[in-house]
């Protein structure tokens, strides 16, 4: 293996390195808070493993001002810059539902959450 | 301690879908499908340098209003659940350091969130990034006071201008070409000149206003609840 394919898949492990963190913490934190942080970390994940899916070694970002002859994918870029944008919506929406449900359970923990059970 | 082990087995059925589905990849050399497209034919069509600001706004405008909805939607219901929740004392006085940090640096910031705004069709950057630039100033503004600066009302009315010219400037496009959000409906101009490349950098400015006002009011929003009760 020679040094670009090194750096090409030491990218991906470490995108899928942040998405199964992400997963482990969802599945065994308490506090609410610990969780959203797991989710968000999964998503920073998830997010590197799109914008690598277009990543060509030796290439140059996709801005055409004669700088660079090759460029990368720029698709994957301008999703991710949308996926970016939607998570932190999300992660906010995640952390003030989250504060409700600890303030009603006077507890961040979440096995003390009723409403989440049935 | 079921919980645990649980979760790590989860996680580890994970890992091996994940991982197995990388030996079938290889370290790719040439672009291909749409990306080849846009590659040999945005700069010509759109007159935007940066390719990424040009499928954002151009090519998958479209997708990039209705983000701006599911943010707007999103930081709507922050604010609303905001209100359920009962909260403590008010904030307390922000150190000196904070402080004058806060007097210091929101020029500088806000003028680097508008340079990156306004050149998003250059180089790196756009309405997403430099309108959370802008609304970052913001940010420090509110924590180096224990009160409200600025208006909300200011805000709000940022807010419902940049998506309503948003908006219109979609159906402009589809008025005059046919086409919702084409950016081609004024003259494109050079490609690398500040002032070229048609409507993206009019549309990418509606968005960091846009972005700007959504996240300074979500902001402010934490302030009110929390100096109120």
């Amino acid at each position: 293996m020679n040094y670009t394919a090194v750096f090409y898949w030491s990218l991906a492990v470490t995108a899928m390195g942040l998405v199964l963190t992400g997963i482990w913490g969802v599945l065994t934190r308490r506090n609410v808070l610990r969780i959203a942080l797991a989710f968000t970390l999964a998503d920073t994940g998830v997010n590197l493993l799109l914008v690598w899916t277009g990543f060509l070694p030796g290439r140059g970002a996709p801005i055409m001002d004669g700088a660079v002859s090759s460029v990368v994918d720029p698709l994957p870029q301008a999703l991710v810059l949308t996926s970016i944008v939607i998570g932190v919506a999300v992660a906010a929406l995640f952390v003030v539902v989250g504060v409700l449900a600890s303030k009603k359970s006077g507890s961040a923990d979440v096995r003390r959450m009723k409403e989440l059970k049935w | 301690m079921i919980r645990n082990i649980a979760g790590l087995m989860i996680t580890a059925a994970a890992a091996a879908v994940l991982f197995a589905m990388a030996p079938g990849l290889d370290v790719p050399g040439e672009l291909h499908g749409p990306a080849g497209y846009y590659v040999e034919n945005g700069v010509e069509e759109t007159g935007s340098v940066n390719l990424v600001t040009a499928i954002v706004v151009a090519y998958r405008g479209m997708d990039t209003l209705g983000e701006v909805v599911v943010l707007f939607s999103a930081s709507t219901a922050v604010v609303l659940i905001l209100t359920l929740i009962p909260m403590g004392s008010g904030p307390s006085r922000p150190s000196p350091v904070v402080e004058l940090t806060a007097r210091v640096l929101p020029g500088t910031i806000t003028l680097f969130g508008i340079y990156v705004v306004t050149h998003g069709h250059l180089s790196p950057g756009g309405g997403f990034p430099g309108g959370a630039v802008v609304a970052s100033s913001f940010l420090l503004v509110l924590l180096g006071t224990t009160g409200m600066p600025g208006s909300s009302r200011l805000l709000t009315a940022v807010e419902s201008l940049a998506g309503i010219s948003f908006g219109l400037m979609g159906f402009w496009g589809a008025m005059l070409l046919g086409q919702f959000l084409n950016s081609t409906v004024i003259p494109e101009g050079t490609p690398g000149r500040l002032v070229s490349a048609g409507l993206i950098p009019l549309i990418s400015l509606a968005i960091g206003a846009k972005v700007a006002s959504e996240l300074s009011g979500v902001f402010a929003s934490y302030r009110k609840k929390g100096g109120e009760a």
